[in-house]
């Protein structure tokens, strides 16, 4: 189906909080997903093979411990949507020339958004690298490689965020993405679902308070 | 307009903008009355100031009320064309809420002129509205439904060849009440982001406020065309006068109020827009005969709208008191005391403040900026946000400095014991039924789960907590990496250090919590007069009652209806 991006970063944004994630990195989440359709990418699908994938586990197993070496997931395999924003968190040392390194990570593609924050945050360029996909990203733009499997690998051994020597060239002609494959969408919604309260006759007549009449 | 209304940097600076302490209470936002910023009166200068040329190109409506209508309005650079289903509903059907299946009528705001594939394809789709897909060649969906009491006495009347009732027709001030908008990438339609380079858009909500202007001509067209079919050779058109009386009804749910909570950087832009006109205003130092002139007749003409203002809701009718009661005291006192002083309109805010309800007082914020369009009108430019240059979080932040800012910002909420249940009665929730946005008790229902993050004070308060007891790496990506449950918080924290008006500053889930404050708070920007509170978190209002009709703009001041006029006719 095709959607809008809006509709794909509130459905992210939904997923991701039905997942069990905090508010502040479902939203994160949602804009994440938002960036790689806009940028022709398969944004939903990524998400949703990440959720399929991870539903039930921990946070504190899959986040990275605050630290100065390589991140490593207490339970082995880092989530990019927790990664994700620690990257952006510390952008300021990245603009310093430090380099962050995270081992065995899933769906690495979903990182792309938070590295291009980066560049966003810092006015830099920055480099997100993983097996022999290469992603360049300035302010505004982003050096993404034609759509391959290892850019859309579910789990990679090690990840490389880094400033850019150079600046970056944007790849032409990639055009935004609003289709949607429906098996996607619907297993997203079911993610989405679990933050919606069950109808009762009681929240119908009283939650949206229509009041008095509303027929005349 | 004369040549004192221009100010100076160093006279603009003699006055400060209002505290966010001040303006963003609730009961104070629950006081707003539109101004001239407002969305709806935005479009209708625009479209005059560039000549806009609208038509009708297609009305194929049968007798009984149902088919197709199309009305386009063509600006410098494009058209917008409003697509109308009108459907023949069974009465049992109509209503107002978000769970409602079906309307009296539909409508999809097309990005140019449709073909008639276009229009086929959007009637298998616009009039389902959720249920239907639209496409990014359409920019809002909405819907409508006849008020029972209008309608058909406007329809029988015209039908027998007499104008309807005026009593009757003020007394409901429109034929259809649009019961839902949706813009902004809803069920598929265009993105903001996609059209928001438009110079046409750059002002909030114009999509919709357009697409509302046009379904009030298909509303009054649709009436006089029944009456028609009904006794051809009898039935007549409604008088002009007549006319401009009847608006579009609006009625507004619970679904706006979180709108503002979850659009901060939007919400500052809105009220930083009129707190700056506020000062400009203010800080004027002469005031010339014209401008007292315009200003006495506005007040004139407020008076005229609140004793049209007609609402059954015990709040409102206290508040209706309270404004007539202040319109009455500020007019003996302009009377003799005004201008006056170096600085009268901030002498006279001042007096204001100390004397009228509040109610009163932003009804006077409202009809100071009356009279200097040229002072302020600019303003309305800067009311979009850009939402995402203020989503990133700056985690290099040091934790002191993050907490010192909710030390300033929050310091109300550090004082509420968030242990009191009824501190905590209420949670905003999205029900599972057509996702409509609920507010549920939370000790009373099962519901808590199901919270969304509407309630800043609180979190705030708990962030504040957490940082106190932290002994970790001391700035903001390590505290949350510990604590993500804190993120939106941090996020939301550091918008309102950057944007002073971006935080509502009351708690949003107390027991003594009035979602209409919320409600009429966003409809007065929109442009809404006359809010009537249908029970404490539902809003019935009228828009563009008394504006020109399409038709009318190119002949007609196109702001001057905002206020019923002294001399009995609508404008």
């Amino acid at each position: 189906m095709i959607c809008s991006l809006n509709e794909i970063d509130v459905m992210g944004k939904r997923a991701a909080r039905g997942a069990g994630y905090s508010w502040g990195l479902a939203e994160e989440a949602g804009k994440a997903v938002r960036w790689l359709s806009a940028f022709g990418l398969p944004g939903p699908e990524s998400l949703a093979n990440l959720l399929l994938g991870k539903d039930g586990v921990n946070y504190d197993d899959f986040a990275p411990v605050w630290s100065d070496a390589p991140w490593r997931a207490p339970a082995g395999l880092l989530c990019p949507l927790v990664a994700g924003p620690a990257l952006c968190d510390r952008a300021a040392e990245i603009a310093a020339g430090k380099e962050f390194t995270l081992e065995t990570t899933a769906l690495p593609l979903l990182l792309a958004p938070f590295a291009a924050g980066v560049a966003k945050l810092i006015r830099k360029p920055v480099l997100l690298s993983w097996d022999s996909v290469e992603i360049g990203f300035s302010a505004a733009e982003a050096s993404i490689p034609d759509i391959c499997e290892t850019l859309t690998v579910p789990t990679t051994n090690s990840v490389v965020c880094k400033l850019a020597a150079t600046g970056i060239d944007a790849v032409p002609g990639r055009s935004t993405s609003r289709e949607v494959d429906l098996g996607t969408w619907k297993a997203l919604g079911e993610f989405a679902g679990r933050t919606f309260a069950p109808a009762t006759e009681a929240s119908r007549l009283t939650g949206a308070g229509a009041g008095l009449h509303d027929n005349d | 307009m004369s040549a004192a209304d221009t100010l100076s940097a160093a006279d603009r600076s003699q006055v400060s903008l209002r505290s966010p302490n001040i303006v963003m209470r609730l009961n104070r936002m629950g006081a707003f009355h539109q101004c001239r910023l407002s969305f709806m009166r935005t479009l209708l200068r625009r479209m005059k100031r560039e000549g806009w040329v609208f038509t009708r190109p297609v009305f194929d409506i049968d007798e009984k009320g149902v088919g197709v209508a199309v009305y386009s309005a063509k600006g410098p650079e494009r058209t917008y064309s409003l697509v109308s289903f009108a459907h023949d509903l069974p009465p049992e059907q109509r209503s107002d809420r978000v769970i409602a299946h079906a309307w009296d009528a539909t409508f999809a705001l097309f990005d140019g002129v449709p073909t008639n594939a276009d229009i086929d394809r959007l009637s298998r789709n616009v009039p389902k509205q959720e249920a239907g897909r639209v496409s990014e060649t359409e920019l809002t969906l909405l819907r409508a439904n006849r008020s029972v009491r209008l309608f058909e006495h406007v329809v029988a009347c015209l039908a027998e060849g007499r104008q309807p009732d005026r009593e009757q027709v003020e007394m409901v001030g429109y034929l259809m009440r649009t019961t839902a908008v949706y813009g902004s990438g809803k069920f598929g339609a265009a993105d903001y982001e996609a059209i928001a380079d438009r110079p046409e858009f750059f002002a909030p909500f114009q999509a919709e406020m357009l697409s509302v202007f046009l379904a009030r001509a298909f509303t009054l067209d649709l009436a006089e065309h029944l009456a028609h079919c009904r006794a051809p050779d009898m039935a007549v058109e409604i008088a002009p006068d007549l006319r401009r009386r009847f608006g579009v009804g609006n009625s507004t749910g619970l679904g706006l109020a979180p709108f503002l909570v979850n659009h901060p950087v939007l919400l500052n832009n809105w009220i930083a827009a009129r707190e700056e006109a506020l000062v400009r205003v203010r800080a004027l130092t002469d005031v010339e005969a014209p401008d007292v002139q315009a200003f006495h007749t506005m007040l004139g003409r407020a008076q005229r709208n609140a004793d049209d203002w007609h609402s059954e809701h015990p709040l409102q009718i206290e508040k209706l008191e309270a404004l007539h009661a202040d319109l009455a005291l500020l007019e003996a006192h302009v009377q003799t005391n005004f201008p006056d002083g170096d600085r009268p309109w901030d002498r006279l805010y001042e007096w204001a403040e100390m004397t009228l309800t509040i109610e009163g007082q932003e009804q006077l914020v409202s009809l100071m900026l009356e009279p200097y369009g040229s002072l302020v009108d600019d303003l309305t430019d800067t009311m979009g946000a850009d939402e995402d240059a203020a989503f990133r979080i700056d985690a290099a932040m040091p934790l002191d400095q993050l907490l010192a800012l909710v030390e300033e910002i929050y310091s109300w909420a550090l004082k509420i014991d968030w242990a009191a249940p009824g501190n905590v009665a209420r949670v905003w929730y999205v029900s599972a039924e057509k996702l409509e946005p609920r507010l549920g008790e939370r000790f009373e229902e099962p519901v808590e789960p199901y919270e969304q993050p509407l309630a800043p004070g609180r979190d705030a308060t708990a962030m504040h907590r957490d940082i106190d007891a932290w002994d970790g790496h001391p700035n903001v990506a390590a505290f949350l990496l510990r604590h993500p449950e804190h993120r939106h918080m941090v996020r939301r924290a550091q918008i309102a250090a950057r944007y002073p008006y971006a935080e509502i500053r009351d708690n949003t889930v107390s027991s003594d919590l009035l979602p209409i404050d919320l409600l009429r708070c966003k409809l007065s920007f929109f442009g809404a007069n006359h809010f009537d509170p249908r029970s404490d978190r539902w809003v019935r209002i009228n828009m563009f009652q008394n504006a020109p009709f399409p038709d009318e703009i190119a002949g007609d001041d196109a702001d001057d209806w905002s206020y019923p006029s002294l001399t009995g006719d609508g404008s």
